[in-house]
């Protein structure tokens, strides 16, 4: 017989944590709601017949945004076998409320009473025997985190899964409340499955538009609830939900003082550090120092000295030299020698090099992400994020997509606005993530030699680039409005866990060098075959490879740009396949792993393509334009069809064009001294057309976007 | 009085919250019901953090406006 036992509970409150504990896998976790979106499933350890399921965390069976759809549906079609329900003993009160719905389902609940561990530092001491009683199911205290009960759960679940076990609500309503639901489920009997009678009956006197429109009710039936329901709304003076969530919270009130005894309220820890961190003075100045610090340490500082190291060292003088050799010895052909060493090793090289700087990276972020300090940004992020019509929201998946862009994107799934969500997903990846940090460092360190800024700066840049897409794309038809209320729970700091940290840090780095091993790698080898034969396969020099005459077809489209030689041509489009291409097919083109950042020959070979201002707008087009397939596949996920991802690449390599071509041809007069021409008034009236569609006053002409541009202004 | 002009760290209770939609039913499932109490723990242009039924809750200045307190 297979089981299906799902986790269920509030956001944040530790179903990920038991989820990897039961199954031996390692999802992600982290701190702050909203971090699983999707369901995942995986065995229970020792039980090969018994499929624990993870669920979004949801505040109650009404869905509020995407992820908690995704969560009540899979509860009430898919009906599982067992829902442990995590409830965070810290925060009984809140957690219970989804309690008292879950019970309702009919499908047994066991509750994992979760966080003990957190309660009982605190001192406050849980009544669980009286609890249980009261609720009608049983009650293991556990600490997920340290792995405590976690087992004890599962088993006991399984247990009630075999015996079918039934758990039956012990809450019930007002009189007037319980008489009117009792009307509706006569009404609704022979419509409704009966083990899921009761849980119908209430859902339709909330009025809940998702059950309404699954069932299929005579016109008579309608009016009669309708009816039953409006006349319990007068007695109560109150709309029909409000009325059920009061209920509900005043029978958890009585609840909880009966079973929790508090030892000191007041303020906690984590209130005394909010009053600093989001103090409205201090908070901005925190936060970019914080970026700062993270972007100048992993990029500049610590990041060079690890990357010189594996650039210039291991691969330079160790395993390059040392595979030639070894080629040179077994007597290999001189083109296999090639393109092992110049291709494979130089490309994927160039690309694992920057590994350890990644890593340093993904340490930072983890840490951030897994202290609490992430969902502050978010809150903080608001109050300027809304004047150009984002929700503080979007800016978790921004800070996500500096790791990747890929989870960047799917995070946007927790914004409950459509208009906001898809214009989050058009920006998020402005923001550089991991791939995009060689190219960053490569740039940085070729042309601006131990400056601090650069790193950091490209990442500001990416925040303004959001915040100028906010403010023209808000103006435009296709997303007026305005953006939906800001309201979210902020998780309560701790000190992250040395293991914590070093298993988040390290899966996500292990996806790079796996792609350097797999993709990177074809790739590299691809681009050194290219540029070594001509179209008759003979072996040429790169001048008349096969690449070089794609190039030439390509490049003038970056001329304007200030890079329209092949090699940043086919460099350029290479990145579509993985960012890191950016740097591996310069490696293969130029042996970049075996040239340190000073070392004049590859100075000479990169000055000899860029100029300062052309370096600089190289990068900027490659940091904004069209991600790699893996993103573009998740944009088109995310926005559910074709049609919204072409607009959004289409956006995002427009605007890498317009303000790559600004940079270079203003940059040009600027900074290198050359003489105004036509490109430089181009570019003039570029940044002036930019300037007008950010401020320009827009008038939408239908009723109904009225509202929303008379708010917003 | 509305929340946003309560004062930061003294504790007050709902007593009633405006609107009839699905963000006042999302507030009401984070624990913003008639009869709680909440405390606002900071308040940056508007937007405030508060303390509600021992979870901290960061919402919006509209948000805000929309729930009494006394």
């Amino acid at each position: 017989m297979s089981i299906k036992i799902a986790l269920a509970g509030n956001p944040n409150c530790g179903k990920t944590t038991m989820f990897n504990d039961l199954t031996g896998s390692s999802q992600y976790v982290g701190n702050w709601p909203g971090v699983t979106v999707e369901k995942k499933e995986g065995k229970l350890k020792g039980h090969r017949d018994v499929t624990i399921v993870d669920l979004p965390g949801i505040y109650s069976l009404s869905p509020y945004t995407l992820e908690e759809v995704v969560t009540r549906n899979f509860l009430i079609n898919e009906h599982p076998d067992v829902i442990i329900n995590l409830v965070d003993g810290s925060n009984m009160e809140r957690n219970l409320y989804l309690t008292t719905q879950l019970v309702e389902i009919g499908i047994p609940v066991i509750i994992a009473l979760n966080m003990m561990d957190v309660v009982k530092k605190k001192g406050d001491v849980i009544n669980v025997k009286k609890l249980s009683e009261a609720l009608g199911c049983e009650v293991v205290e556990t600490a997920a985190v340290k792995g405590i009960g976690s087992k004890e759960v599962a088993e006991k679940a399984y247990t009630m899964a075999q015996t079918k076990t039934r758990t039956v609500p012990q809450h019930s309503f007002g009189a007037s409340v319980e008489k009117a639901i009792e009307e509706i489920g006569n009404l609704s009997r022979s419509f409704v499955p009966s083990e899921f009678a009761r849980w119908y009956a209430v859902k339709l006197f909330e009025r809940d538009s998702k059950v309404l429109e699954e069932l299929h009710f005579t016109k008579e039936a309608q009016d009669q609830i309708k009816a039953t329901i409006a006349a319990c709304e007068a007695e109560a003076d109150d709309d029909s939900e409000s009325i059920i969530t009061n209920e509900r919270y005043n029978y958890i009130g009585k609840l909880v003082t009966k079973c929790l005894h508090k030892k000191n309220p007041g303020m906690t820890v984590s209130d005394k550090i909010d009053r600093i961190v989001t103090n409205r003075w201090l908070a901005l100045p925190i936060f970019a120092a914080v970026m700062f610090i993270v972007y100048y340490v992993s990029v500049s500082w610590l990041g060079t000295i690890v990357t010189d190291w594996t650039n210039d060292t291991l691969f330079g003088e160790i395993v390059q030299p040392a595979v030639g050799s070894w080629l040179t010895a077994v007597g290999a052909a001189e083109w296999l020698n090639s393109l092992i060493v110049d291709g494979i090793v130089g490309g994927v090289g160039a690309v694992l090099g920057f590994v350890p700087q990644m890593f340093i990276l993904f340490f930072f972020l983890s840490i951030l992400e897994d202290c609490g300090y992430m969902a502050r940004v978010a809150f903080i992020m608001d109050r300027i994020f809304r004047k150009f019509g984002l929700s503080g929201k979007s800016f978790i998946p921004l800070l996500i997509a500096s790791g990747c862009g890929v989870p960047g994107i799917m995070a946007s799934r927790t914004i409950e606005n459509e208009k906001d969500r898809k214009m989050t997903i058009m920006v998020t990846t402005f923001i550089p993530c991991g791939a995009k940090l060689p190219l960053i460092a490569l740039v940085g360190g070729a042309f601006f030699p131990g400056s601090p800024w650069v790193a950091p700066a490209m990442y500001f840049m990416g925040i303004l680039m959001v915040i100028i897409s906010g403010i023209i794309l808000k103006k435009t038809r296709l997303f007026v409005g305005d953006p939906a209320p800001f309201v979210m729970e902020l998780p309560q700091y701790h000190i992250p866990g040395a293991k914590g940290v070093l298993i988040h840090m390290w899966e996500r780095g292990k996806a790079f060098i796996i792609k350097a091993g797999t993709v990177i790698f074809v790739a590299c080898g691809l681009i050194w075959f290219l540029s070594n034969f001509s179209w008759s396969m003979q072996m040429v020099e790169q001048d008349q490879s096969i690449l070089a005459s794609i190039g030439h077809f390509i490049a003038p489209i970056f001329a304007p740009l200030g890079f329209g030689t092949w090699q940043a041509a086919v460099t350029t489009v290479s990145g579509l396949v993985a960012k890191e291409n950016l740097v591996g097919t310069f490696g293969v083109l130029y042996g970049l792993a075996d040239a340190a950042e000073d070392d004049p020959a590859m100075i000479g070979e990169f000055a000899a393509l860029f100029t300062t201002v052309s370096a600089m707008s190289f990068m900027v087009f490659n940091l904004l334009c069209a991600p790699c397939f893996a993103a573009i596949g998740a944009i088109k996920r995310e926005m559910g069809g074709w049609k919204w991802t072409l607009i959004a690449l289409g956006y995002q390599t427009g605007l890498a064009y317009v303000v790559a071509f600004m940079i270079y041809q203003i940059g040009s007069v600027l900074v290198l001294g050359q003489a105004f021409g036509v490109g430089t008034a181009i570019a003039i009236l570029l940044l002036a057309g930019i300037l007008y569609l950010m401020f320009r006053s827009y008038k939408p002409k239908s009723e109904q976007s009225l509202k929303g541009a008379r708010l917003e202004a | 009085m509305p929340l946003t002009i309560a004062q930061s760290g003294v504790q007050s209770i709902i007593h009633e919250i405006h609107g009839r939609d699905e963000t006042k039913r999302f507030l009401e499932s984070l624990g913003f019901v008639v009869g709680s109490n909440v405390t606002v723990v900071s308040e940056m242009g508007g937007n405030m953090i508060v303390n509600v039924k021992d979870t901290r809750v960061a919402i919006s200045k509209s948000m805000a406006n929309r729930i009494m307190v006394a």
